[in-house]
């Protein structure tokens, strides 16, 4: 322990924190031992990008977008990407070995986590990847008798694109709508299935509004109607407990950035019994049942597999945590904001994915206003653009409040200290931008905003 | 089969390198709370074999702490966390 402690106050010198950027010779600061790392004062918090100044790092409430890596998925990584470097398709020697027992323990946790068996799973390069082979996949190898495919309106890019590309191929797509709460109608969705039918796909969690789509009543549904149930479950895995056989899913995408895992890699789930056939997407050597051409990258499968069997451990203590930071959250903003409306049903969802309208402000000013917590209005993929989210459109949310719309999302490491502030600052900053806003004043006096005829200059 | 010497002893362990990993208050905090957490919970356990196997993967769970407080240390950024000069501010 004390050599470690002696190694960690070498390294921490070594790193020159505290040597400051003045002195040029790695000389002075190797001469200069310090007992703890010296944070820089004042000026060294300051971090100027795109013309913002911003004192610290911002607090991170956005892990839709991507979750920070746990250090013990970092910890398991470490070691193959240090020392234990062999390609686990090598068959001739140790590090090839090695890196194929790392590869086959992750499988086995995957499977772990969602109730599969291991010659189920097969490694991606992530959800994107894996709803595109799942979609593609099976709509091309059952293309002769079966022509059309379901999804919904609120599903990933991705999943939507792969539709749009099998329609102008020809083959036939049907895009549910969803209720305002954000929940599919399964009687629309048992009217909608053909005899040509070849799948089903619904995701699990939306990634905007959180909603938690009736995942075991849709598979029952396909299996009687003997079609395949495929869910993109990129925000779901590892957060709500997911069974593929209780549930009946045939194809299920995973992705490793938000489950604490490491980014580039995923997995997708291929039911066996019965079994799901599709066609590769991509070509090569071979590799995982000749379904995805390409070496598996070893070091970020182990941190996908690790991530996964972390997560089958703490599933109960985040959910528990989740929910009581994201009732704080909801409760202090609307305890002291009126006009403020959850986006998405408020009882079928994940509560770590907080969608909040602010009546008659502006999105854009609100998220520059909340500078320092680092939040996101519509998803990472759509903001782009300036159009409303399109998952909102879906819901029926008006143009203005979808402007308006703000995503927290909270997770294992958020603090309660954060979503405090972030409660104390987002109130802030709405009362100031409602202030200025003429159609506040008129809210305030009464005047009913659609009677009002708005004139051209 | 540990004392309660030495489980407090590993608590603190956690405790201390919490203090450690780099600028990232998130991990910091939630090393703390899951100790914490882990402890408390294990303080009901009567089983001696669920106990021994608390107690090794409570120590297998150290030794990532102690290396990830390291590496984090190495690569951290170079400005602190909101929250951090927020607790400074405020005396």
């Amino acid at each position: 322990m004390a050599l470690a402690a002696a190694a960690a106050g070498a390294l921490r010198a070594f790193a020159g924190h505290s040597a400051g950027l003045g002195r040029a010779s790695v000389l002075g600061s190797l001469r200069h031992f310090a007992a703890q790392p010296e944070l820089e004062a004042e000026q060294g918090d300051v971090i100027e990008k795109k013309g913002i100044q911003l004192r610290g790092a911002p607090m991170y409430l956005d892990m839709q977008a991507t979750t920070p890596m746990d250090p013990r998925v970092v910890d398991a990584m470490l070691p193959f990407m240090t020392e234990q470097y062999g390609n686990p398709h090598s068959r001739t020697h140790l590090y090839g070995w090695e890196a194929e027992e790392a590869v086959e323990a992750a499988r086995g946790q995957i499977g772990g986590l969602i109730g599969a068996d291991v010659k189920e799973i097969i490694f991606t390069s992530g959800a994107t990847e894996s709803n595109n082979l799942a979609i593609k996949g099976v709509a091309q190898f059952y293309k002769d008798k079966k022509k059309h495919v379901i999804t919904t309106q609120t599903d990933h890019k991705c999943v939507l694109d792969s539709c749009r590309y099998l329609q102008q191929r020809g083959f036939d797509v049907t895009y549910l709508p969803v209720e305002k709460n954000g929940l599919i109608n399964l009687e629309q969705l048992a009217e909608a299935i053909r005899p040509d039918t070849s799948m089903v796909s619904v995701m699990a969690v939306n990634n905007e509004i959180g909603v938690v789509q009736p995942l075991a009543e849709i598979g029952k549904l396909c299996r009687e109607r003997k079609v395949f149930f495929h869910t993109d479950a990129a925000q779901a895995v590892g957060k709500i407990p997911i069974d593929v056989n209780a549930m009946n899913i045939d194809l299920l995408s995973i992705s490793g950035h938000k489950l604490y895992g490491p980014k580039g890699v995923g997995a997708i789930y291929i039911r066996r019994r019965p079994r799901v056939r599709l066609e590769a997407q991509m070509s090569g050597g071979g590799q995982e049942r000749g379904l995805r051409s390409g070496t598996v990258p070893h070091f970020l499968a182990v941190g996908l597999g690790t991530a996964c069997s972390i997560a089958a451990q703490e599933m109960e203590r985040d959910l528990a945590h989740v929910k009581r930071l994201s009732d704080r959250l909801y409760n202090g903003i609307t305890s002291q904001l009126q006009g403020v409306v959850l986006n998405g049903d408020s009882h079928a969802r994940y509560w770590g994915n907080i969608n909040l309208s602010f009546a008659y402000v502006e999105g854009e000013s609100l998220l520059m206003g909340l500078k320092d917590v680092a939040v996101s209005s519509g998803s990472a993929c759509t903001s782009a653009s300036l159009e409303p989210s399109y998952v909102l459109r879906a819901l029926g949310v008006e143009e203005d409040m979808a402007h308006t719309s703000i995503r927290f999302g909270l997770g294992r490491f958020t603090t309660e200290e954060e979503v405090d502030r972030a409660v104390e600052l987002t109130v802030q900053h709405v009362n100031k931008l409602r202030e200025m806003s003429p159609l506040w004043e008129m809210v305030q006096d009464g005047i009913d905003i659609k009677s009002i005829q708005w004139s051209q200059h | 089969m540990p004392s309660a010497a030495e489980a407090r002893a590993l608590y603190r362990a956690f405790l201390r390198s919490s203090q450690h990993f780099g600028t990232s208050y998130n991990i910091k905090e939630y090393v703390k709370r899951r100790a914490r957490d882990g402890f408390r919970d294990a303080a009901a356990v009567s089983d001696p074999a669920e106990l021994a196997r608390l107690w090794g993967a409570g120590r297998a769970q150290l030794e990532v702490a102690r290396r990830q407080a390291i590496v984090y240390d190495l690569f951290s950024h170079k400005h602190k966390h909101a929250m951090d000069l927020l607790h400074q501010r405020k005396p």
